[in-house]
Protein backbone atom coordinates (compact mmCIF):
# COMPACT_ATOMS: atom_id res chain seq x y z
CA UNK A 1 0.00 0.00 0.00
CA UNK A 2 1.38 3.38 -0.94
CA UNK A 3 1.62 5.71 2.00
CA UNK A 4 1.55 9.43 1.30
CA UNK A 5 2.95 10.47 4.65
CA UNK A 6 6.09 8.35 4.33
CA UNK A 7 9.43 10.10 3.75
CA UNK A 8 10.02 7.81 0.82
CA UNK A 9 7.06 9.27 -1.06
CA UNK A 10 8.32 11.54 -3.86
CA UNK A 11 5.75 14.23 -3.04
CA UNK A 12 7.34 14.77 0.39
CA UNK A 13 10.66 15.63 -1.26
CA UNK A 14 8.95 17.96 -3.73
CA UNK A 15 7.22 19.79 -0.86
CA UNK A 16 10.51 20.07 1.05
CA UNK A 17 12.31 21.40 -2.03
CA UNK A 18 9.52 23.96 -2.53
CA UNK A 19 9.88 25.12 1.05
CA UNK A 20 13.65 25.46 0.58
CA UNK A 21 13.12 27.46 -2.61
CA UNK A 22 10.69 29.75 -0.77
CA UNK A 23 13.27 30.46 1.95
CA UNK A 24 15.97 31.19 -0.63
CA UNK A 25 13.63 33.52 -2.49
CA UNK A 26 12.73 35.28 0.75
CA UNK A 27 16.42 36.14 1.27
CA UNK A 28 16.78 37.33 -2.33
CA UNK A 29 13.60 39.41 -2.21
CA UNK A 30 14.38 41.17 1.07
CA UNK A 31 18.20 41.33 1.15
CA UNK A 32 19.76 39.97 -2.03
CA UNK A 33 18.08 42.33 -4.46
CA UNK A 34 19.21 45.99 -4.41
CA UNK A 35 16.77 48.69 -3.27
CA UNK A 36 15.20 50.45 -6.22
CA UNK A 37 16.48 54.01 -6.77
CA UNK A 38 13.23 56.01 -7.07
CA UNK A 39 10.55 53.82 -5.48
CA UNK A 40 12.61 52.58 -2.54
CA UNK A 41 11.75 49.54 -0.45
CA UNK A 42 8.13 49.36 -1.60
CA UNK A 43 9.37 48.11 -4.97
CA UNK A 44 10.22 44.78 -3.30
CA UNK A 45 6.54 43.88 -3.32
CA UNK A 46 7.11 43.37 -7.02
CA UNK A 47 8.85 40.05 -6.22
CA UNK A 48 5.56 38.80 -4.81
CA UNK A 49 3.16 40.56 -7.14
CA UNK A 50 4.54 39.35 -10.47
CA UNK A 51 5.22 35.71 -9.45
CA UNK A 52 1.70 35.49 -7.94
CA UNK A 53 0.27 36.70 -11.23
CA UNK A 54 2.31 34.08 -13.11
CA UNK A 55 1.14 31.36 -10.71
CA UNK A 56 -2.49 32.50 -11.03
CA UNK A 57 -2.37 32.49 -14.82
CA UNK A 58 -0.76 29.05 -14.90
CA UNK A 59 -3.36 27.59 -12.52
CA UNK A 60 -6.23 29.13 -14.50
CA UNK A 61 -4.76 27.83 -17.75
CA UNK A 62 -4.76 24.39 -16.12
CA UNK A 63 -8.42 24.97 -15.30
CA UNK A 64 -9.21 25.89 -18.92
CA UNK A 65 -7.30 22.93 -20.35
CA UNK A 66 -8.81 20.47 -17.86
CA UNK A 67 -12.32 21.82 -18.51
CA UNK A 68 -11.92 21.41 -22.25
CA UNK A 69 -10.59 17.90 -21.67
CA UNK A 70 -13.62 17.14 -19.49
CA UNK A 71 -16.01 18.28 -22.23
CA UNK A 72 -14.30 15.94 -24.70
CA UNK A 73 -13.64 12.91 -22.49
CA UNK A 74 -15.90 13.33 -19.43
CA UNK A 75 -13.07 12.14 -17.23
CA UNK A 76 -13.42 12.70 -13.46
CA UNK A 77 -9.67 13.36 -13.23
CA UNK A 78 -10.03 16.33 -15.58
CA UNK A 79 -12.82 17.70 -13.42
CA UNK A 80 -10.71 17.33 -10.27
CA UNK A 81 -7.86 19.17 -11.96
CA UNK A 82 -10.26 21.92 -13.07
CA UNK A 83 -11.46 22.49 -9.50
CA UNK A 84 -7.91 22.51 -8.18
CA UNK A 85 -6.77 24.96 -10.86
CA UNK A 86 -9.68 27.35 -10.28
CA UNK A 87 -9.32 27.40 -6.49
CA UNK A 88 -5.55 27.83 -6.45
CA UNK A 89 -5.72 30.35 -9.30
CA UNK A 90 -8.29 32.39 -7.41
CA UNK A 91 -6.10 32.38 -4.28
CA UNK A 92 -3.10 33.71 -6.23
CA UNK A 93 -5.26 36.28 -8.01
CA UNK A 94 -6.31 37.50 -4.56
CA UNK A 95 -2.63 37.99 -3.65
CA UNK A 96 -2.12 39.93 -6.90
CA UNK A 97 -5.11 42.16 -6.17
CA UNK A 98 -3.94 42.85 -2.59
CA UNK A 99 -0.24 43.46 -3.31
CA UNK A 100 -1.01 45.65 -6.35
CA UNK A 101 -2.80 48.48 -4.50
CA UNK A 102 -0.27 48.38 -1.62
CA UNK A 103 2.41 49.19 -4.19
CA UNK A 104 0.26 51.60 -6.22
CA UNK A 105 -0.67 53.86 -3.30
CA UNK A 106 2.85 55.29 -2.67
CA UNK A 107 4.02 55.01 -6.31
CA UNK A 108 0.98 56.15 -8.33
CA UNK A 109 -0.61 58.06 -5.43
CA UNK A 110 -3.87 56.09 -5.73
CA UNK A 111 -4.93 52.64 -4.59
CA UNK A 112 -6.63 51.71 -7.81
CA UNK A 113 -7.02 52.85 -11.40
CA UNK A 114 -9.29 51.32 -14.03
CA UNK A 115 -6.41 50.37 -16.26
CA UNK A 116 -6.45 47.40 -18.65
CA UNK A 117 -4.56 44.89 -16.55
CA UNK A 118 -6.12 45.88 -13.26
CA UNK A 119 -9.61 45.75 -14.69
CA UNK A 120 -8.94 42.40 -16.35
CA UNK A 121 -7.50 40.92 -13.16
CA UNK A 122 -10.50 42.07 -11.17
CA UNK A 123 -12.85 40.72 -13.86
CA UNK A 124 -11.05 37.37 -13.77
CA UNK A 125 -11.28 37.28 -10.00
CA UNK A 126 -15.05 37.81 -10.24
CA UNK A 127 -15.34 35.19 -12.98
CA UNK A 128 -13.56 32.42 -11.12
CA UNK A 129 -15.31 33.30 -7.89
CA UNK A 130 -18.63 32.87 -9.72
CA UNK A 131 -17.30 29.59 -11.16
CA UNK A 132 -16.76 28.28 -7.64
CA UNK A 133 -20.16 29.60 -6.55
CA UNK A 134 -21.78 27.76 -9.47
CA UNK A 135 -20.10 24.55 -8.35
CA UNK A 136 -21.36 25.16 -4.84
CA UNK A 137 -24.95 25.73 -5.94
CA UNK A 138 -25.20 22.83 -8.39
CA UNK A 139 -26.45 19.55 -6.95
CA UNK A 140 -23.67 16.95 -6.87
CA UNK A 141 -23.67 14.31 -9.57
CA UNK A 142 -22.77 14.30 -13.22
CA UNK A 143 -24.43 17.67 -13.79
CA UNK A 144 -21.99 19.66 -11.63
CA UNK A 145 -18.75 19.00 -13.52
CA UNK A 146 -20.53 19.41 -16.86
CA UNK A 147 -21.98 22.84 -16.09
CA UNK A 148 -18.69 23.94 -14.53
CA UNK A 149 -16.68 22.82 -17.56
CA UNK A 150 -19.07 24.58 -19.95
CA UNK A 151 -18.71 27.76 -17.91
CA UNK A 152 -14.91 27.52 -17.73
CA UNK A 153 -14.71 27.25 -21.54
CA UNK A 154 -16.83 30.41 -21.84
CA UNK A 155 -14.47 32.21 -19.47
CA UNK A 156 -11.40 31.02 -21.36
CA UNK A 157 -12.86 32.37 -24.61
CA UNK A 158 -13.80 35.63 -22.92
CA UNK A 159 -10.48 36.56 -21.31
CA UNK A 160 -8.52 37.43 -24.51
CA UNK A 161 -11.44 39.53 -25.84
CA UNK A 162 -11.71 41.16 -22.45
CA UNK A 163 -8.05 42.09 -22.45
CA UNK A 164 -8.19 43.52 -25.97
CA UNK A 165 -11.31 45.57 -25.31
CA UNK A 166 -10.05 47.04 -22.06
CA UNK A 167 -6.72 47.90 -23.67
CA UNK A 168 -8.55 50.06 -26.21
CA UNK A 169 -10.20 51.71 -23.33
CA UNK A 170 -7.18 52.77 -21.24
CA UNK A 171 -3.79 51.62 -19.99
CA UNK A 172 -1.56 52.76 -17.14
CA UNK A 173 0.04 49.59 -15.72
CA UNK A 174 3.86 49.34 -16.08
CA UNK A 175 4.83 47.35 -19.16
CA UNK A 176 6.19 43.82 -18.74
CA UNK A 177 9.80 43.47 -17.63
CA UNK A 178 10.14 39.96 -19.02
CA UNK A 179 9.95 39.59 -22.81
CA UNK A 180 9.02 43.28 -23.03
CA UNK A 181 10.35 45.76 -25.54
CA UNK A 182 14.05 46.67 -25.89
CA UNK A 183 13.70 49.39 -23.23
CA UNK A 184 12.31 47.07 -20.59
CA UNK A 185 14.52 45.16 -18.22
CA UNK A 186 15.83 44.94 -14.70
CA UNK A 187 19.13 45.21 -12.87
CA UNK A 188 20.79 41.75 -12.97
CA UNK A 189 20.40 41.11 -9.24
CA UNK A 190 16.75 42.18 -9.37
CA UNK A 191 16.23 39.78 -12.24
CA UNK A 192 17.79 36.95 -10.23
CA UNK A 193 15.46 37.69 -7.30
CA UNK A 194 12.47 37.82 -9.62
CA UNK A 195 13.31 34.54 -11.35
CA UNK A 196 13.92 32.70 -8.06
CA UNK A 197 10.70 34.08 -6.64
CA UNK A 198 8.88 33.09 -9.82
CA UNK A 199 10.19 29.53 -9.55
CA UNK A 200 9.23 29.36 -5.86
CA UNK A 201 5.69 30.62 -6.46
CA UNK A 202 5.14 28.31 -9.41
CA UNK A 203 6.35 25.41 -7.26
CA UNK A 204 3.96 26.37 -4.44
CA UNK A 205 1.17 26.60 -6.99
CA UNK A 206 2.05 23.16 -8.34
CA UNK A 207 2.08 21.62 -4.84
CA UNK A 208 -1.27 23.17 -3.94
CA UNK A 209 -2.91 22.07 -7.20
CA UNK A 210 -1.50 18.57 -6.70
CA UNK A 211 -2.80 18.34 -3.12
CA UNK A 212 -6.21 19.70 -4.06
CA UNK A 213 -6.39 17.37 -7.05
CA UNK A 214 -5.64 14.34 -4.88
CA UNK A 215 -8.22 15.48 -2.34
CA UNK A 216 -10.88 15.90 -5.01
CA UNK A 217 -10.13 12.45 -6.48
CA UNK A 218 -10.36 10.90 -3.01
CA UNK A 219 -13.67 12.67 -2.44
CA UNK A 220 -15.00 11.22 -5.69
CA UNK A 221 -13.90 7.70 -4.73
CA UNK A 222 -15.45 8.07 -1.29
CA UNK A 223 -18.77 9.18 -2.78
CA UNK A 224 -18.74 6.20 -5.15
CA UNK A 225 -17.99 3.81 -2.29
CA UNK A 226 -20.81 5.27 -0.18
CA UNK A 227 -23.21 4.84 -3.05
CA UNK A 228 -22.16 1.22 -3.47
CA UNK A 229 -22.58 0.59 0.23
CA UNK A 230 -26.10 2.03 0.12
CA UNK A 231 -26.96 -0.19 -2.85
CA UNK A 232 -25.59 -3.26 -1.08
CA UNK A 233 -27.56 -2.46 2.07
CA UNK A 234 -30.76 -2.12 0.08
CA UNK A 235 -30.41 -5.41 -1.78
CA UNK B 1 -44.60 10.96 -38.43
CA UNK B 2 -42.79 13.75 -40.22
CA UNK B 3 -39.53 14.96 -38.73
CA UNK B 4 -39.54 18.60 -37.88
CA UNK B 5 -36.57 20.60 -39.13
CA UNK B 6 -34.24 22.33 -36.68
CA UNK B 7 -35.43 25.77 -37.68
CA UNK B 8 -39.09 24.83 -37.37
CA UNK B 9 -38.48 23.58 -33.84
CA UNK B 10 -36.63 26.76 -32.92
CA UNK B 11 -39.45 28.82 -34.44
CA UNK B 12 -42.06 26.81 -32.52
CA UNK B 13 -40.27 27.30 -29.18
CA UNK B 14 -39.86 31.00 -29.91
CA UNK B 15 -43.50 31.43 -30.96
CA UNK B 16 -44.68 29.64 -27.83
CA UNK B 17 -42.57 31.83 -25.54
CA UNK B 18 -43.70 34.99 -27.29
CA UNK B 19 -47.35 33.90 -27.10
CA UNK B 20 -47.05 33.29 -23.35
CA UNK B 21 -45.41 36.68 -22.96
CA UNK B 22 -48.04 38.49 -25.00
CA UNK B 23 -50.86 36.87 -23.03
CA UNK B 24 -49.42 37.48 -19.57
CA UNK B 25 -47.23 40.54 -20.31
CA UNK B 26 -45.38 39.61 -17.12
CA UNK B 27 -41.82 40.20 -18.26
CA UNK B 28 -42.52 43.31 -20.32
CA UNK B 29 -44.43 45.03 -17.52
CA UNK B 30 -41.97 44.13 -14.77
CA UNK B 31 -38.92 44.88 -16.90
CA UNK B 32 -40.29 48.08 -18.34
CA UNK B 33 -41.16 49.46 -14.95
CA UNK B 34 -37.83 48.35 -13.56
CA UNK B 35 -35.83 50.02 -16.33
CA UNK B 36 -37.89 53.18 -15.99
CA UNK B 37 -37.21 53.26 -12.25
CA UNK B 38 -33.49 52.83 -12.81
CA UNK B 39 -33.51 55.82 -15.15
CA UNK B 40 -35.42 57.94 -12.66
CA UNK B 41 -33.11 56.96 -9.80
CA UNK B 42 -30.14 57.88 -11.97
CA UNK B 43 -31.51 61.34 -12.46
CA UNK B 44 -31.70 61.71 -8.65
CA UNK B 45 -28.30 60.14 -8.02
CA UNK B 46 -26.51 62.39 -10.49
CA UNK B 47 -27.71 65.91 -11.07
CA UNK B 48 -29.83 65.50 -14.15
CA UNK B 49 -29.13 68.00 -16.87
CA UNK B 50 -28.01 67.91 -20.47
CA UNK B 51 -24.36 67.62 -19.43
CA UNK B 52 -25.09 64.30 -17.68
CA UNK B 53 -26.22 62.84 -20.99
CA UNK B 54 -23.07 64.09 -22.65
CA UNK B 55 -20.82 62.62 -19.96
CA UNK B 56 -22.52 59.34 -19.15
CA UNK B 57 -25.56 58.86 -21.40
CA UNK B 58 -24.33 55.58 -22.90
CA UNK B 59 -23.65 54.05 -19.51
CA UNK B 60 -26.94 55.23 -18.11
CA UNK B 61 -28.98 53.81 -20.96
CA UNK B 62 -27.24 50.45 -20.85
CA UNK B 63 -27.31 49.96 -17.11
CA UNK B 64 -31.08 50.39 -17.25
CA UNK B 65 -31.39 47.98 -20.19
CA UNK B 66 -29.00 45.51 -18.58
CA UNK B 67 -31.04 45.22 -15.40
CA UNK B 68 -34.20 44.82 -17.43
CA UNK B 69 -32.57 42.18 -19.64
CA UNK B 70 -31.58 40.21 -16.54
CA UNK B 71 -35.22 40.06 -15.49
CA UNK B 72 -36.27 38.86 -18.95
CA UNK B 73 -33.53 36.25 -19.18
CA UNK B 74 -34.32 34.90 -15.76
CA UNK B 75 -37.94 34.52 -16.81
CA UNK B 76 -36.95 32.62 -19.96
CA UNK B 77 -36.39 29.44 -17.98
CA UNK B 78 -38.56 30.34 -14.99
CA UNK B 79 -41.45 29.75 -17.38
CA UNK B 80 -40.35 26.12 -17.63
CA UNK B 81 -40.12 25.59 -13.89
CA UNK B 82 -43.76 24.63 -13.34
CA UNK B 83 -45.35 21.31 -14.27
CA UNK B 84 -42.03 19.69 -15.28
CA UNK B 85 -42.15 21.65 -18.49
CA UNK B 86 -38.34 21.73 -18.67
CA UNK B 87 -38.24 17.94 -18.69
CA UNK B 88 -40.88 17.99 -21.41
CA UNK B 89 -38.71 20.25 -23.54
CA UNK B 90 -35.68 18.07 -22.96
CA UNK B 91 -37.32 14.82 -23.98
CA UNK B 92 -38.88 16.38 -27.07
CA UNK B 93 -37.40 14.96 -30.29
CA UNK B 94 -35.43 18.10 -30.97
CA UNK B 95 -31.78 19.04 -30.70
CA UNK B 96 -30.80 21.06 -27.66
CA UNK B 97 -29.31 23.71 -29.89
CA UNK B 98 -32.67 24.23 -31.61
CA UNK B 99 -34.47 24.63 -28.28
CA UNK B 100 -31.85 27.06 -27.06
CA UNK B 101 -32.06 28.99 -30.35
CA UNK B 102 -35.83 29.31 -29.96
CA UNK B 103 -35.46 30.50 -26.39
CA UNK B 104 -32.82 32.96 -27.51
CA UNK B 105 -34.99 34.37 -30.31
CA UNK B 106 -37.89 34.94 -27.91
CA UNK B 107 -35.71 36.69 -25.30
CA UNK B 108 -34.04 38.77 -28.02
CA UNK B 109 -37.40 39.93 -29.33
CA UNK B 110 -38.76 40.71 -25.85
CA UNK B 111 -35.70 42.73 -24.80
CA UNK B 112 -35.63 44.61 -28.12
CA UNK B 113 -39.32 45.42 -27.72
CA UNK B 114 -38.64 46.85 -24.31
CA UNK B 115 -35.73 48.90 -25.61
CA UNK B 116 -37.91 50.29 -28.38
CA UNK B 117 -40.41 51.44 -25.76
CA UNK B 118 -37.82 52.96 -23.44
CA UNK B 119 -35.50 54.70 -25.88
CA UNK B 120 -37.88 57.58 -26.70
CA UNK B 121 -38.49 57.98 -22.98
CA UNK B 122 -34.76 58.15 -22.37
CA UNK B 123 -34.40 60.78 -25.11
CA UNK B 124 -37.06 62.94 -23.46
CA UNK B 125 -36.04 62.48 -19.81
CA UNK B 126 -32.36 63.13 -20.39
CA UNK B 127 -32.60 65.73 -23.15
CA UNK B 128 -30.38 63.97 -25.64
CA UNK B 129 -28.60 66.46 -27.90
CA UNK B 130 -29.97 67.14 -31.36
CA UNK B 131 -26.83 65.85 -33.05
CA UNK B 132 -27.33 62.35 -31.57
CA UNK B 133 -27.14 59.69 -34.28
CA UNK B 134 -30.12 57.43 -33.56
CA UNK B 135 -29.38 55.10 -36.48
CA UNK B 136 -26.05 54.25 -34.87
CA UNK B 137 -27.62 53.80 -31.46
CA UNK B 138 -30.19 51.39 -32.90
CA UNK B 139 -27.47 49.34 -34.61
CA UNK B 140 -25.53 49.24 -31.32
CA UNK B 141 -28.68 48.12 -29.50
CA UNK B 142 -29.35 45.35 -32.06
CA UNK B 143 -25.79 44.03 -31.74
CA UNK B 144 -25.43 44.55 -28.00
CA UNK B 145 -28.78 42.99 -27.14
CA UNK B 146 -27.80 40.01 -29.29
CA UNK B 147 -24.73 39.51 -27.10
CA UNK B 148 -26.75 39.80 -23.88
CA UNK B 149 -29.54 37.52 -25.10
CA UNK B 150 -27.22 34.84 -26.52
CA UNK B 151 -25.03 34.57 -23.43
CA UNK B 152 -27.99 35.17 -21.15
CA UNK B 153 -30.08 32.34 -22.63
CA UNK B 154 -27.15 29.98 -22.27
CA UNK B 155 -26.48 30.93 -18.65
CA UNK B 156 -30.18 31.01 -17.84
CA UNK B 157 -30.41 27.38 -18.99
CA UNK B 158 -27.36 26.59 -16.90
CA UNK B 159 -28.86 28.24 -13.83
CA UNK B 160 -32.18 26.45 -14.32
CA UNK B 161 -30.50 23.38 -12.82
CA UNK B 162 -29.23 25.13 -9.72
CA UNK B 163 -30.50 26.47 -6.47
CA UNK B 164 -30.55 30.29 -6.17
CA UNK B 165 -31.18 30.64 -9.91
CA UNK B 166 -32.01 34.35 -9.84
CA UNK B 167 -28.89 35.16 -7.84
CA UNK B 168 -26.53 33.16 -9.99
CA UNK B 169 -27.57 34.50 -13.41
CA UNK B 170 -26.09 38.01 -13.00
CA UNK B 171 -23.00 36.51 -11.34
CA UNK B 172 -22.28 34.45 -14.44
CA UNK B 173 -23.56 36.77 -17.15
CA UNK B 174 -22.07 40.10 -16.11
CA UNK B 175 -18.36 39.16 -15.94
CA UNK B 176 -18.46 37.34 -19.28
CA UNK B 177 -20.29 40.29 -20.85
CA UNK B 178 -17.70 42.90 -19.84
CA UNK B 179 -16.27 43.37 -23.36
CA UNK B 180 -19.76 43.60 -24.86
CA UNK B 181 -20.97 46.05 -22.20
CA UNK B 182 -17.86 48.18 -22.68
CA UNK B 183 -18.39 48.23 -26.44
CA UNK B 184 -22.13 49.03 -26.19
CA UNK B 185 -21.55 51.87 -23.75
CA UNK B 186 -18.64 53.38 -25.67
CA UNK B 187 -20.38 53.14 -29.06
CA UNK B 188 -23.60 54.64 -27.69
CA UNK B 189 -21.60 57.43 -26.09
CA UNK B 190 -19.96 58.21 -29.44
CA UNK B 191 -23.34 58.29 -31.21
CA UNK B 192 -24.92 60.43 -28.49
CA UNK B 193 -22.22 63.10 -28.46
CA UNK B 194 -20.91 62.80 -32.01
CA UNK B 195 -17.35 62.75 -30.67
CA UNK B 196 -14.89 59.95 -31.38
CA UNK B 197 -15.07 56.81 -33.49
CA UNK B 198 -17.54 53.99 -32.97
CA UNK B 199 -16.27 51.61 -35.66
CA UNK B 200 -13.86 49.70 -33.42
CA UNK B 201 -16.52 49.15 -30.83
CA UNK B 202 -19.05 47.92 -33.38
CA UNK B 203 -16.48 45.52 -34.81
CA UNK B 204 -15.75 44.26 -31.33
CA UNK B 205 -19.48 43.70 -30.75
CA UNK B 206 -19.87 41.79 -34.03
CA UNK B 207 -16.86 39.60 -33.22
CA UNK B 208 -18.15 39.00 -29.71
CA UNK B 209 -21.61 38.09 -31.03
CA UNK B 210 -20.19 35.59 -33.52
CA UNK B 211 -17.80 33.91 -31.07
CA UNK B 212 -20.29 33.48 -28.25
CA UNK B 213 -23.22 32.50 -30.45
CA UNK B 214 -21.13 29.72 -31.99
CA UNK B 215 -19.85 28.67 -28.56
CA UNK B 216 -23.34 28.55 -27.05
CA UNK B 217 -24.57 26.61 -30.08
CA UNK B 218 -21.74 24.10 -29.82
CA UNK B 219 -22.12 23.62 -26.07
CA UNK B 220 -25.93 23.56 -25.97
CA UNK B 221 -25.94 19.87 -25.03
CA UNK B 222 -23.96 20.67 -21.91
CA UNK B 223 -26.53 22.90 -20.28
CA UNK B 224 -29.77 21.36 -21.51
CA UNK B 225 -29.66 17.68 -20.82
CA UNK B 226 -31.46 15.48 -18.37
CA UNK B 227 -29.54 13.32 -15.97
Amino acid sequence: MASTSSLRSPSTWVFAATLGLLIVSLWWNLIGAPTEATMGTIQRIFYYHVPSAAAAWTALLLNAGASLWYLIRRSPAADALAVAGAEVGLAFLTIVLITGPIWARPVWGVWWVWDARLTLTLAMWVMYASYLILRQLTPPGSLQPRLAAALAVFFAADIPIDYMSIRWWRTQHPSPVLFGGPDSGLAPRMMTALLISMAAFLAVMGCLVWLRYRQEMARGRLAALRQRQLLLEES
Amino acid sequence: MRELGEWRIAAAVCARDLRIELRTREALLAMGFYALLVMVIFSFAFSSDASLTLRAGGGLLWVAFLFAALVALDRAFLREAGESSLVGLQIAPASRAAILAGKFAASYAIILGLEALLMPLFAVLFNTPRRADWGGIIITALLGTWALAANGTYFSAMCAHTRQRALLLPLLLLPVSIPAILAMVQATQVYLTGEGMANYWLQLLIGYDVIFTVLAWALADMVLDIE
